[in-house]
């Protein structure tokens, strides 16, 4: 258990902080003014943007003709190491930053980013950093509006377990509140997700065997609405009466427990530590489970469901309206958890869906129809995913390649993904006027063992020996070529553009309507490239390599782009804990054993406009001033 | 994996001794998973050629110890039973007090 304990500074608070409650707080309901200030350009309120998750921007001051003009504005240093994942939230004038364990978090005023208005420095038990699976990274806050009787909120989520609310005007801890507990391995990394009043929150440990699920709580008073776990009976996965109804080939009920053997359910991961959408229209919020503990597939016979699952629960109740298990019974580790970004467009027969696009771990980008789950499509990500043959769009099943399975006493070769995944937890983007997911993806395959393990509270239970290295499209020799990034026709089935990365491009994209989408590399460079075509317009060295998705936002007028820097993660745990054995880091140090030689470590962010235009222009900014 | 080596697995003499000795294994005529068989909607999943339908029993049996297994579910039910102990104080008080020691009991 770990003690309270916050460092704020009240005193730091600005008028524009104040100024920005009060606008804020205007009648309507929470929900309808977090749509209306994801709307605003000023604003980016949640990791996606938007409840759309589509990391698109309106905004077109920046675009393909003077992009090459980007310059830096302004920088911000979070004074930590490790995998810097996310994105900062920026809402009325003032940016929130977070950081990897120990979980910091900074509130800066855009008028004068040098100061800081505020930080929530939780201390928390070190033994957390112990049971984390893969660097102690961290995706996110999450911002409620405010009600006029309870101040307007930041949530987050510390490693050791807990989900705090915070002042957002002070950083004062408004509640704080146990959701997981390090004991028995349980972690939370994730982005916290705001709904109405209701906020979400998963769980991460399914290295460790931990049994998944996802809470809903009032965000007014801490209170518990609802918990929905991944496996076990249905009214603990919290699956209503018509569950699956329009595609019953996914299967209905019982099989949380019936897919397993014996109590295996109780053990068997699941987790979700990935990213949330949300369609008012449906009023259901969108999200993947993860994988099966442990990963010797041996150990646990069935289809174990429901693992690796799309879902679509009723945000009010929790009730699960459809599941969609993409990967029944894994064998290589291909969580689930991916982004899921809500697009509407018309389908090849002329009908205008609303559709679900989650480019998934184990090599398939899929489209469901979000209204009651029916796929849609189901795509390659990369014509070298070998795995699987083909998804059967009418039964939902893959059509597995027993060549590239896994199983005890048995060495599985050069299978593609590797247990990263062709996609793994980059949040993603959509442009809606051109019709274009643009998509982060890694190219690494790997070589397979399993082992067999004990299960034992706390410890790690994976139970396989991997080897990584890149795809069959990069440079084996040299370990390089490692990711790509590609422009996909979800309607179409076809990728419009895609180039090669030297390593992953592991954080994700950001989509504008300037016509240039961004994202950032593992080797330390935010690139800019022309949506249309691919062709790379701009690039910038930061000070480390980059695992999170960049943002943009305008103020007094000037569009900025942001992205974090701070190599870690999964592929950087190599440099994190300076590791050199080709097997650790569950594979990752082989196949990015190059990484070392192009960034180090580093965290903070980096903001850019046209000709580092900003808050400095004016070298009086932030000066020395009597009282000041 | 080669086509000889899964050849090779099938005929292992291993396989075969298992299944004298414990019956285990499924009889289905799959010659290779590839996860289309399926038994009921959403229920697919089949053993592989020469291991067992049901681990327990069997050479891949990992042995869970029940206690061990039990922790996760006793640990959320605590976390549940604090987490309303603080969230009750909090919308009686308008306070919130994280440790439960000192949350008083009227």
């Amino acid at each position: 258990m770990t003690r309270l304990f916050s460092s704020v500074s009240l005193c730091a608070v600005t008028l524009a902080l104040a100024a920005g409650s009060a606008a804020l707080s205007v009648p309507a309901n929470a929900n309808d003014k977090l749509v209306e200030i994801a709307k605003s350009d000023e604003n980016w309120p949640m990791t996606g943007k938007n409840y759309d998750a589509n990391n698109f921007s309106p905004q077109k001051q920046i675009n393909k003709q003077n992009v090459k003009d980007l310059k830096a504005a302004w920088s911000f240093s979070t004074g930590v190491l490790s995998g810097h994942e996310g994105t900062p939230l920026v809402v009325n004038n003032v940016m929130y930053i977070h950081s990897p364990f120990p979980n910091t978090t900074f509130a800066v005023g855009l008028d004068d980013p040098g100061r800081i208005l505020w930080q929530h420095k939780p201390k928390q038990n070190p033994t957390a950093r112990s049971v984390a699976c893969c660097d102690v990274v961290n995706r996110g806050l999450a911002y409620w509006p405010g009600d006029g009787k309870t101040p307007p909120l930041i949530l987050k989520t510390q490693l050791d377990g807990h989900i705090v609310a915070l002042k957002a005007d002070s950083g004062e801890e408004f509640w704080k509140l146990e959701n997981s507990d390090i004991k028995v391995g349980s972690t939370l990394t994730i982005a916290p997700y705001v709904v109405k009043d209701t906020v979400l929150v998963g769980s991460s440990g399914a290295e460790l065997g931990v049994r998944g699920y996802v809470t809903a709580y009032d965000v007014k008073t801490g209170a518990q609405k609802w918990r929905a776990y991944a496996t076990g009976p249905d009214d603990q996965v919290k699956l209503a009466d018509d569950f699956n109804k329009a595609n019953p080939h996914y299967g209905q009920k019982g099989l949380g427990t019936q897919t397993w053997e014996g109590d295996a359910w109780k053990i068997g991961g699941g987790t979700n530590w990935g990213w949330y959408a949300f369609d008012p229209g449906t009023n259901m919020v969108y999200y993947g489970s993860g994988n099966p503990a442990p990963w010797n597939e041996t150990m646990r016979p069935g289809d174990n469901k429901w693992t690796m699952t799309i879902w679509g629960r009723d945000i009010d109740t929790g009730e699960a309206k459809f599941g969609y298990q993409k990967t029944p019974h894994d064998e290589w580790d291909y969580a689930g958890v991916n982004v899921m970004m809500l697009s509407e467009q018309v389908d090849k027969t002329g009908k205008m869906r609303k559709l679900l696009t989650h480019p998934d771990r184990n090599g398939i980008v899929y489209s469901l129809d979000r209204t009651d789950g029916t796929l849609v499509s189901a795509d390659k990500i990369d014509d070298t995913v070998n795995w699987v043959k083909q998804v059967d769009l009418k039964t939902g099943l893959p059509r597995r390649d027993p060549e590239f399975g896994t199983r005890m006493d048995h060495v599985g070769r050069d299978i593609c993904p590797s247990a990263m995944g062709y996609h793994n937890q980059g949040h993603d983007s959509y442009d809606p006027e051109r019709k274009s997911f643009f998509m982060g993806i890694n190219h690494i395959c790997m070589d397979w063992e399993p082992f067999m393990l004990p299960y034992r509270a706390g410890q790690f239970f994976v139970g396989a020996t991997l080897n990584m290295y890149p795809g069959p499209k990069g440079d084996r020799q040299n370990y390089v070529g490692l990711g790509q990034v590609k422009a996909y026709d979800a309607i179409n089935n076809k990728f419009k553009w895609e180039v090669m990365e030297r390593f992953a491009a592991w954080g994700g994209t950001l989509a504008t309507a300037g016509g240039v989408m961004f994202y950032g590399t593992l080797d330390g460079f935010i690139k800019a490239r022309d949506s249309d075509t691919g062709q790379l317009l701009w690039k910038f060295k930061l000070p480390s390599g980059v695992i999170g998705h960049p943002m943009t936002y305008t103020h007094k007028g000037v569009q900025y782009v942001a992205i974090y820097y701070g190599v870690g993660g999964w592929p950087g745990v190599g440099l994190v804990f300076d590791l050199n054995d080709p097997t650790a880091g569950l594979g990752a140090v082989g196949a990015f054993k190059q990484l070392q030689h192009y960034t180090q470590q580093g965290g903070g962010v980096m903001v850019f406009s046209l000709d580092g235009k900003g808050p400095y222009e004016d070298p009086n900014v932030g000066e020395f001033a009597s009282g000041g | 994996m080669t086509r000889y080596d899964r050849t090779r697995r099938r005929i292992a003499p291993f396989a075969a001794a298992a299944v004298a000795a414990t019956g285990l294994f499924a009889a289905t005529g799959a010659l290779a998973y590839d996860g289309t068989n399926c038994r009921a909607p959403g229920n697919c999943w089949e053993p592989k050629p020469g291991f067992p339908a049901q681990v327990a029993g069997s050479k891949f049996d990992p042995k869970h110890n029940p206690a061990e297994v039990a922790k996760q579910s006793l640990s959320i039910t605590a976390m549940e039973e604090r987490n309303q102990k603080r969230v009750a104080y909090f919308q009686k008080t308008g306070q919130f007090v994280y440790d439960v020691s000192k949350i008083p009991s009227n």
